[in-house]
């Protein structure tokens, strides 16, 4: 039998948090796709595509945690800006809060054996 | 330059779009539809082309798919109609019936003692045939019966019963699994044409077998004789005809027949009679020749005066 022993990274992790990455990420200012993709590259989440954010942002927004407006701008395309709604809030928080419970979780399971 | 840029971003969503064909066609549309504007600001940023900096078009569509929760890669199938709903319960309470009555008639299912009795519904499928066939050949107008006359002739009615029952069996044997859905259904519809005829058709014999005993004559439903008489004519021994005259029987009850309507001669008014008795119409006797002539010789004394006693009695009716 074969056995396979999945390595962590920073992709295989995100691919778990990336909704509440980009909640997080619109928290305190709206923004549009690439804006918020610049934000999370910006905290240091260098590895995030482009797709992934594009496709979660759509994800969310059929979900009914954002909702989005359009801005006219004068130099390029319009742009579709999104933004937290009280769905979009409260899934934060609670997200968030079970983020803090696992992480610290961990951190106290690595701790305790020595590894970190 | 913009129209090389705006070139770039359109041949780059067509080959995601290109990559996403398996989704349906809404989904797509969704997902993508802010597509374009995003593409724009990525190639704003200064750094390459949209292939340099996202990758192939096939491998972004793979990441949006995935990020987008359609993982699958395929379209969810189309909720069921209710129509295919209830036929699936149906099915499986059919299902569920057949195993339940089959330890009953010695079988594991109901449904293989049924497929035993096949070949017995293809020969009652022939001779129902045959009746139709009779039914819309006959115009003899005689009544049918039992068997498939044409005409009345229980020859042709043998003939085509053998000849319906050996074509029933012949299309029995025949495979339609090969054939398309057109025969099935016609065979189906034909089959079920044929089945509301026989329970027609049973419940006729039926009844009619029943109303038996009440019915000598073919032409009489409804068991009485006196139906269609419409007035009564008494004539004495002298075969001149009585007015005004009473019927009873035996426990002296009135016997009322006919209808108390007339139609008068010279107007044509159909009216109520204002006669008391029978008859209702005097002028529609039957023998209406006064006995002046039949009378004459069996009555001598009558012939005294022709114009007397005899003549009497008809302007007497005459006079209403």
């Amino acid at each position: 039998m074969r056995t396979t022993v999945l390595r962590v990274d920073t992709t295989q992790l995100l691919k778990g948090v990336l909704d509440l990455a980009v909640l997080a990420a619109l928290r305190d200012e709206d923004g549009y796709g690439y804006d918020i993709l610049r934000r999370l590259r910006a905290a240091g989440l260098e590895d995030v595509g482009d797709a992934s954010v594009y496709g979660t942002l759509r994800r969310l927004f059929n979900g009914g945690l954002l909702n989005t407006y359009v801005v006219p701008s004068d130099e390029g395309p319009h742009r579709k800006y999104y933004a937290l709604n009280a769905a979009g809030r409260a899934e934060l928080q609670r997200s968030g809060k079970v983020w803090r419970g696992f992480a610290s979780m961990m951190d106290d399971l690595l701790r305790e054996r020595g590894t970190a | 330059m913009i129209g090389t840029e705006q070139h770039e971003i359109t041949a780059y969503l067509y080959a995601v779009r290109a990559a996403l064909r398996d989704l349906p066609e809404s989904t797509r549309d969704e997902l993508l539809e802010d597509l374009p504007e995003h593409l724009a600001e990525v190639l704003a940023e200064a750094g390459g082309t949209l292939l340099e900096r996202l990758g192939p078009p096939e491998a972004y569509a793979a990441e949006l798919r995935a990020s987008a929760g359609f993982v699958g890669g395929f379209p969810d199938p189309p909720p069921p109609s209710r129509l295919v709903a209830l036929r699936s319960a149906l099915l499986g309470w059919l299902r569920v019936a057949d195993g339940k009555a089959g330890p009953m008639l010695g079988y594991e299912r109901a449904s293989e003692f049924l497929l035993l009795l096949r070949p017995a519904w293809w020969v009652l499928r022939g001779y129902l045939l045959a009746m139709v066939l009779a039914w819309m050949l006959d115009d003899s107008g005689q009544p049918m019966g039992l068997l498939p006359r044409i005409g009345g002739s229980e020859v042709v009615a043998v003939l085509l019963i053998a000849g319906a029952v050996l074509g029933s069996i012949w299309l029995g044997r025949r495979s339609f699994r090969s054939a398309g859905q057109w025969p099935r259904w016609a065979l189906y519809a034909g089959s079920t044409v044929l089945v509301l005829v026989a329970i027609g058709g049973f419940f006729n014999a039926d009844s009619s077998t029943r109303n038996d005993n009440y019915s000598d004559a073919n032409y009489t439903y409804d068991g009485n004789p006196f139906s269609n008489v419409q007035d009564v004519f008494v004539y004495d021994q002298q075969g001149r005809l009585v007015t005004g005259a009473q019927i009873f029987d035996q426990d002296g009850t009135q016997i009322v027949l006919g209808n108390p309507y007339c139609t008068d001669e010279t107007t044509g008014e159909y009216t109520h009679t204002d006669h008391m008795g029978y008859p209702y119409c005097p002028g529609d006797a039957p023998f209406a020749t006064p006995s002046a002539e039949r009378a004459a010789p069996a009555d001598p004394s009558a012939s005294v005066s022709p114009t007397g006693v005899p003549s009497a009695s008809p302007t007497r009716s005459a006079g209403r």
